[in-house]
């Protein structure tokens, strides 16, 4: 009974928009101003999906290339960074330590400015470059990332590290062998919640990384709305092949995620 | 013999290298996302390369509203701004500062071309020009829903007093909503206040520029609080559609095009939205203006097109000027009406507009035509546009809040915008 009831919850909260979308995006568009949720008078999926791919000289396609190299890029960067920073900050007791988690919070918590941000990044030369927007994810997404695997590594019993430096460990082989394949259940959840913010990004590629070969997937969007006339057949064509990929990692992650979040959550 | 030919093609060879190496220019022109613009831009560009083979362009997007605004003024701020970009004239141009960042375009040969009326939107205070307009102008106004008048036996109205009156037949003998009103697009509310300028400007000629020396008030100015009273008027006589709170534009634009309803306060752009959402009800949406007080003063309220612009400090400049040059031609609207059709009256001497447009382009046209029934809206000749309007005049429509407090608390909001624009007096 609670079984059928979940579902049917699930149902209404997770699928009735998908589905709305997909019927919307089979539509021709007077039919799909309207926003009503019917069976389209006349199906034209596949046209639809032509035309939407090949708007504007196939810029989807770059699109999706450009977000699959923005997000593999940063969250691997975030992976890294993210564990080994994570794990000195928790078994390394020194006087920078509160510093340089404040300077984690500090990243969580202030909102950056987007002018002295592209100042920077013009100086260094990497602005309007895809790995200048790596960059920028990484540091939105570091004081997450750190701070999500220092309470992970905190349940992790120190004997474990102390054993391997008895058989004779480096610090960098107790990290590498010991410790980062423990840290499997938090870096799924990491890679599934960051790769769909980063995939997902709006506001930062649209300031960041201005010029038409940068273009990302949620950019692509704007091809098909405007203040005045909007071609909402088109629009729920792309919000449907964009919200693919992102769909696939959850079903596939979506166990590990819960697991992950718990086991990281019991103590700070 | 065979020596001639061979040197002819050495010599082109030699002639088309020394062409690419010399010249070869890629401009950046960065249009809003709105279908019609990137196909203006396109039809545009894709003429100017064909003479100019050298030349060729890359078209970004960007979105319209706040979003583009703000999009605009970081990459102008940063200097990644592209070569030629497309902006609203008048009080949105004044707030990119455009002596300071726009390259002024006085002395394009094409200047005399375009039309007095538009260069004021597009000049600062020492008088130079910044842009060259795009697409056509639009008006505010009334879109009606034709068959029903005919039904009823109704004339479009010339005064207020019988535009109430026509509402209240369609109200008594239908049951279709006599105005429209859609208030989940929040901007679509400020139209039967804004739309009102020409009947303001008619009482008080100089209402602009006291105005914006802060003399002239909204709430103490009596011909320009009535556009707040009529949406009052509008809303307490209960004419509007039952779902006006949660209706969008596009709802609108379905009413007012199938006869859901009679009366939408609207710009002329919703042509091109009916056209596409509705093209079998097209010609049964007419158009009229907002009427005012008397038969006598009768006119339209317009709104000047967007127009390009120059970038400072881009690396093409000379090319840019040209580019913009070429689109202040009687060839270049031949151009912008073939890739999107005409919703209004261009602002280039000497256009003309196709034989067979929209009904409701067709009812704008004799406005144009005679002269002083028609008036810039206010946004173009004050620099001052409050960013609240349409949230207050969401309130008065609703009956939240009264005509007279709702223009009062507007004129407070229109100071924020002044002080920032450092504009003297405020």
């Amino acid at each position: 009974m609670v079984g059928l009831a979940s579902f049917a919850v699930a149902f209404v909260v997770f699928v009735t928009p998908f589905i709305f979308v997909a019927l919307n995006a089979a539509k021709t568009a007077a039919g799909a101003a309207t926003l009503d949720f019917s069976l389209p008078k006349e199906w034209q999926l596949w046209t639809n999906l032509v035309e939407v791919v090949q708007a504007r000289d196939y810029m989807l396609l770059l699109a999706y290339f450009n977000s699959i190299v923005i997000t593999v890029a940063a969250i691997t960067l975030l992976v890294i960074f993210g564990a080994m920073v994570g794990y000195v900050l928790q078994r390394r007791r020194s006087r920078w330590n509160s510093v340089i988690y404040g300077f984690v919070l500090a990243g969580l918590m202030i909102p950056p400015a987007v002018v002295p941000t592209i100042w920077v990044l013009q100086e260094l030369g990497l602005f309007k470059t895809l790995h200048g927007m790596v960059l920028i994810q990484v540091a939105y997404g570091l004081g997450f990332t750190v701070l999500l695997y220092r309470a992970f590594i905190s349940t992790i019993p120190r004997d474990l590290d102390e054993a391997a430096i008895i058989d004779g460990a480096k610090p960098f082989q107790v990290f590498i062998r010991i410790i980062l394949p423990l840290l499997k259940p938090v870096t799924v959840t990491l890679i599934v919640v960051q790769s769909i913010t980063i995939f997902n990004d709006f506001t930062h590629p649209l300031y960041y990384l201005p010029g038409r070969a940068n273009v990302t997937v949620q950019l692509t969007l704007y091809n098909f709305q405007s203040q005045f006339v909007s071609q909402i057949n088109l629009l729920f064509m792309n919000i449907l092949l964009v919200t693919i990929p992102p769909l696939l990692v959850f079903i596939f992650f979506n166990r590990q995620i819960v697991a992950g979040m718990t086991s990281g959550a019991i103590k700070g | 013999m065979t020596s001639k030919p061979i040197s002819t093609i050495m010599l082109t060879a030699a002639l088309s290298l020394a062409g690419g190496s010399l010249a070869a220019e890629e401009l950046t022109l960065l249009v809003g996302s709105n279908p019609d613009s990137i196909a203006i831009a396109e039809a545009l560009t894709a003429a100017y390369s064909e003479r100019n083979p050298d030349v060729t362009f890359e078209i970004e997007t960007r979105p319209g509203g706040s979003e583009g605004d703000n999009i605009v003024k970081t990459r102008l701020a940063t200097g990644e701004m592209t070569d030629i970009f497309l902006y609203n004239s008048g009080s949105l141009l004044q707030a990119l500062r455009p002596a300071r960042t726009l390259v002024p375009l006085d002395n394009i040969p094409n200047r005399r071309n375009i039309l007095d009326s538009f260069m004021r939107t597009v000049s600062d205070d020492a008088g130079s020009i910044y842009g060259v307009p795009v697409e056509t102008a639009m008006a505010g106004g009334i879109l009606y829903h034709v068959p029903t008048y005919r039904q009823l036996g109704l004339e479009v109205p010339q005064t207020w007093a019988a535009f109430m009156a026509n509402n209240a037949r369609i109200a008594e003998l239908t049951d279709k909503a006599p105005v429209i009103q859609t208030y989940r697009d929040t901007w679509t509310s400020q139209l039967f206040v804004l739309s009102d300028y020409f009947n303001v400007q008619a009482e008080e000629p100089d209402f602009d520029t006291r105005y914006t020396n802060n003399e002239a008030k909204y709430a103490s100015t009596p011909a320009a609080l009535k556009g707040f009273e009529r949406l009052q008027q509008a809303f307490e006589a209960g004419y509007f559609n039952a779902d006006f709170g949660a209706a969008d534009y596009n709802d609108g634009l379905r009413m007012v095009a199938t006869g859901e309803g009679v009366h939408y306060p609207m710009l002329t752009f919703a042509v091109a939205g009916i056209q596409q959402n509705h093209p079998d009800e097209l010609d049964d949406v007419g158009f009229f203006a907002q009427p005012g007080d008397s038969t006598d003063v009768n006119g339209l309220t317009v709104w000047m097109p967007s127009a390009y612009y120059v970038a400072k400090g881009g690396d093409h400049v000379d090319t840019a000027k040209d580019f913009v040059n070429f689109v202040a031609t009687v060839e270049a609207c031949e151009i912008m009406t073939e890739a999107v059709g005409a919703t209004g009256p261009y602002l280039i001497k000497g256009c003309t507009l196709p034989q067979s447009v929209p009904a409701a382009v067709a009812d704008m046209m004799p406005y144009f035509a005679e002269e002083g029934r028609t008036a810039p809206a206010l946004e173009f000749l004050s620099p001052i546009k409050g960013p609240a309007l349409e949230q207050i005049t969401v309130e008065v429509g609703s009956g939240i809040r009264g005509a007279g407090s709702g223009a009062e608390l507007y004129d407070r909001d229109v100071e924020k915008q002044a002080r920032q624009l450092g504009l003297p007096n405020w």
